[in-house]
């Protein structure tokens, strides 16, 4: 056994990766498409992975997220290298990735820095966010915290490693020498469900607010059929109804059902278990142990703490702009009970949130208005009864031309990730604006 | 409201993401009043337009049965 002393020595997530594989090396450590790896296979495989990559150039290493056991050795054997680990969507268009790459080599990366998460800004650029080793151990040790991560654990990923969202479980996971099992999304809520079943005494997920409705609507049998193995669901990135909290408190009834607070340049930062004598849309609890929040006077949740981002890679300029003196300020609107609970209210700006993904209508319209029988358009957001939110795409035609809306998906699926290209398209005959030519978007959010 | 995919494609399951599932289950029960399931929702029943043709006729004969 190691000294307590020596755990306390840990500085990255490898280290218990090497830890449990020493001190438990038969544990399953992954499972993954009917295959399972032990900590001592996964190590000893991590191990192999990140002598390719210390020969490699550069000190970052792009990895394509292909929800597997392979990602994780990838993700992991980076880390081991001392290269910054950069994962990107399975479905990563080729310009994309060349503009990610050229972005990174051109930048120095901080020494500290495990991960680079790109995310869309404000102004339609990509942003990629730096994480450091030491907010990664915070972020675990703040999920271990709140949400009491065991090593009798299997924990669930359905969504995809690239997002913070289930990225982040990795680390608690891993820290505490639990299970991680990977799925590939709520496509197949059967195989979501069958891993939600595997043998082992209790089992913990995070699910998106549009993946819980889709379960409550679909599968609400299957569910309540297994609700008492399931320790814990996390759910974030999106606001949730509060019809929807109080339906999954009914189907599980023992459940801790935890709304949380977090963001790729935040980290982990408050959480709250709804299924309690609290269940109140908005609020998302108090702050966790490595973390501290309180309201700008203009009403923004601002951060502090370990887990926040070192800044954003060659963009010193928008790094200042939200981060100073170990201050994080986000574009949140929020208010702190007189319990120390944070309840959120909105967003300023014009980001849309479609399902914890963050949306700039403006990469989207930009993409649309190089599709040739474009002459104008705007992307808002637009209700949906199942996924909450979609994105609508307004059109107004060139002259004497018909838009084919299909071919048009087609186009923004060359240029867009999946989850940026709309789900409905409206041919109009004008677009409306202000009265200083700019595109009127809240004509857009309130008409709908 | 049906997803941007090639609805005539034979392999439909794959073309779909999560939402454009979800957007055929709840339009597929909306407009024939059938109940639809996660278990409905498999790559053999959502493979191209006559599979999923066949599942709604199954769901529909079950319903007049009941």
């Amino acid at each position: 056994m190691k000294s307590e002393e020596s755990v306390l020595e840990m500085h990255c997530i490898e280290d218990y990766l090497n830890l449990w594989a020493e001190e438990n090396p038969a544990k399953p450590a992954v499972i993954c498409d009917g295959e399972t790896l032990t900590y001592e296979q996964l190590w000893q495989q991590v191990k192999e992975r990140s002598r390719e990559y210390q020969q490699a150039e550069g000190s970052a290493v792009l990895v394509r997220n292909t929800q597997s056991i392979d990602f994780l050795i990838q993700y992991f054997a980076t880390h081991l290298a001392g290269k910054a680990a950069v994962p990107v969507e399975e479905d990563c268009t080729p310009d994309r990735l060349g503009s990610i790459q050229h972005q990174i080599n051109a930048c120095t990366i901080p020494v500290d820095v495990a991960d680079i998460l790109y995310t869309t800004g404000t102004t339609g650029q990509q942003k990629g966010i730096m994480i450091s080793h030491k907010a990664i151990i915070a972020d675990a040790e703040n999920l271990i915290s709140a949400m009491q991560f065991t090593k009798d654990l299997l924990f669930v990923i359905s969504g995809p490693l690239n997002h913070i969202g289930s990225l982040s479980k990795i680390w608690p996971t891993i820290m505490v020498g639990a299970t991680l099992c990977i799925t590939s999304g709520m496509k197949d809520m059967n195989r979501f469900l069958q891993a939600l079943s595997l043998p082992y005494p209790k089992v913990a997920t995070f699910l998106v607010p549009t993946s819980i409705r889709m379960l409550l609507q679909f599968a609400r049998k299957e569910f309540s059929g297994i609700a008492d193995k399931i320790d814990f669901i996390e759910t974030g990135a999106a606001p949730m109804s509060q019809s929807d909290m109080e339906a999954l408190c009914q189907v599980l009834p023992h459940t801790r059902l935890y709304n949380t607070y977090a963001s790729t340049e935040t980290g982990i930062i408050c959480t709250h278990n709804y299924n309690s004598d609290y269940c109140v849309a908005g609020c998302l609890g108090r702050p966790m142990p490595h973390s501290s929040v309180f309201i700008t006077p203009e009403g923004n949740v601002a951060c502090k703490g370990d887990t926040l981002m070192v800044g954003y890679v060659g963009d010193e300029e928008l790094t200042r702009k939200v981060l100073q003196n170990g201050t994080l300020f986000t574009s949140d609107c929020g208010r702190i009970d007189q319990q120390g609970r944070l309840h959120l209210t909105g967003r300023t700006g014009d980001i849309i949130n479609i399902g914890g993904y963050k949306v700039n209508p403006i990469e989207v319209e930009d993409a649309a208005l190089s599709f040739p029988a474009v002459a104008d358009c705007i992307c808002a957001p637009s209700p949906h009864p199942v996924l909450g939110t979609v994105l609508r795409l307004y059109v107004v035609p060139k002259n004497d031309t018909v838009i084919n809306k299909k071919e048009l998906a087609a186009h923004l699926t060359q240029k867009l990730e999946h989850y940026k290209v709309p789900q409905l398209f409206s041919i109009v005959d004008h677009i409306e604006r202000t009265y200083n030519g700019k595109l009127n978007r809240k004509f857009y959010t309130t008409n709908t | 409201m049906l997803p941007l995919v090639d609805l005539e494609s034979d392999f439909l399951f794959s073309d779909l993401d999560s939402l454009g599932v979800t957007t055929i289950l709840m339009t597929l029960s909306a407009e024939y009043g059938i109940e639809l399931e996660a278990k409905d929702a498999t790559p053999k029943n959502l493979r191209n337009l006559d599979s999923i043709a066949a599942m709604v006729e199954e769901k529909l004969k079950v319903k007049s049965e009941e």
